[in-house]
């Protein structure tokens, strides 16, 4: 089911306060830095939520 | 760490310890005003974001004090004219107790390995070997040839033998001494010697009497501001010096359901924030083991899947005096 992150609410790493802490967070490798932007690889994503909880913008949700 | 205070007719100072805050929200819940926040629990215990796991709106705070009394672990406290309301006695107080019993310790110091808050203030004294073994031994330097048997053969690497030559004018020039503090009168180099160079007497049975008995001193005691009252260390003690209180009981569970289940491996955040390590993840799944659990709910906060259902039945905070505070900390469990 993957996850999804609304880019609007995004700080898109460079504004992140933790520069892409969900990145830091998923163990899968289901969030990675893609052109400096963060990336959703949905085949890695095991849908643990840890993301969706902590990202510090609420940008992301289920897909 | 935080400290704010105001001055009227009291005056009043909340500080904060972070060393001690565990993440369990119990102050966010109970704070009347809504002035405590509790940070992002996962990264902070992971070591991705630093900062503190509680902070204040300095604005809101009105100073009650109700979260200092609250917090089970000595993070928070809230002073009136320079005395801490945990020590006067129309507050509520925490009857836990963490304590060694010097009596009964025999400073193995296993409690000071296992506790997870390394709360455990240790220090040992053990005799010296010397004092315990008696015996002589005598090398006959005419008769040893140097061979070195004795030496690699010894348990205790007590022998020191030079018999390579550093020059050719050196080549009587060998030595072998045996270091007293090391040797434990095995009697193995006397045997191994094929020169019969070595005579030593363990004079251990005659002298048994003269012998200290092995005498083991320390010092070994739990500081209360850190230890969380987990109970590692009670349940490992072999000779029961340990005395923990558990400020609450009750359970915890997992409690799966269709959408909503356990990650384990990918997830883990239960386990990273638990300051008991009373966590582990077997077959893919958390399973917390109750002996060393505390009840204070910070993986129930932490698990992303909303699955940990922590039921408290009792807690050890007594004198509750005031009727709305006896409310809302009763609310810690369900009561």
């Amino acid at each position: 089911m993957a996850v999804k992150i609304d880019s609007n609410l995004c700080g898109h790493i460079e504004n992140c306060p933790v520069q892409g802490l969900c990145i830091k967070l998923c163990e899968q490798g289901a969030i990675i830095e893609k052109d400096g932007d963060v990336s959703i690889v949905p085949e890695n994503c095991d849908d643990c939520d840890l993301c969706i909880q902590s990202c510090p913008n609420q940008a992301i949700s289920k897909a | 760490m935080f400290a704010i205070e105001r001055e009227g007719e009291e005056y009043r100072r909340l500080s904060y310890k972070d060393a001690n805050c565990v993440g369990c929200g119990i102050c966010v819940e109970v704070c009347p005003t809504e002035s405590l926040r509790l940070g992002p629990t996962v990264p902070i215990a992971r070591g991705l974001i630093e900062m503190d796991l509680v902070s204040v709106n300095e604005s809101s705070c009105v100073f009650c004090g109700l979260c200092s009394v609250a917090c089970p672990f000595d993070s928070l406290a809230l002073t009136i004219d320079g005395a801490d309301v945990k020590d006067i006695e129309s507050y509520p107080v925490w009857e836990v107790e963490s304590k060694i019993d010097e009596e009964e310790c025999i400073y193995c110091g296993r409690c000071n390995e296992v506790c997870p808050r390394d709360s455990i203030i240790f220090e040992r004294k053990l005799p010296n070997p010397v004092d315990l073994v008696r015996g002589e031994i005598e090398i006959d330097k005419d008769q040893c040839i140097y061979c070195s048997f004795c030496a690699d053969m010894c348990p205790a690497g007590a022998i020191d033998i030079k018999n390579v030559p550093t020059s050719s004018n050196d080549l009587l020039n060998n030595s072998i001494e045996v270091d007293l503090s090391k040797c434990i009168f095995c009697g193995v180099c006397k045997r191994v010697c094929p020169e019969d160079a070595i005579k030593q007497i363990c004079s251990t049975c005659m002298l048994v009497d003269e012998i200290p008995v092995p005498e083991i001193t320390g010092d070994a005691f739990i500081s209360e501001g850190s230890c969380v009252n987990c109970s590692w260390c009670s349940e490992i003690c072999p000779v029961d010096a340990i005395t923990i209180t558990k400020p609450f009981e009750g359970t915890l569970e997992l409690v799966e359901a269709d959408e909503k289940v356990c990650k384990g491996d990918s997830c883990h955040a239960c386990q990273d924030v638990c300051p008991c390590n009373a966590v582990e993840i077997v077959d893919g799944k958390s399973v917390t083991n109750l002996d060393f659990c505390n009840l204070c709910g910070a993986c129930v906060i932490a698990c992303p899947q909303d699955i940990r259902v922590l039921s408290r039945t009792a807690m050890k905070l007594n004198n509750i005096n005031s009727e709305s505070w006896n409310e809302i900390l009763n609310g810690l469990i369900g009561k």
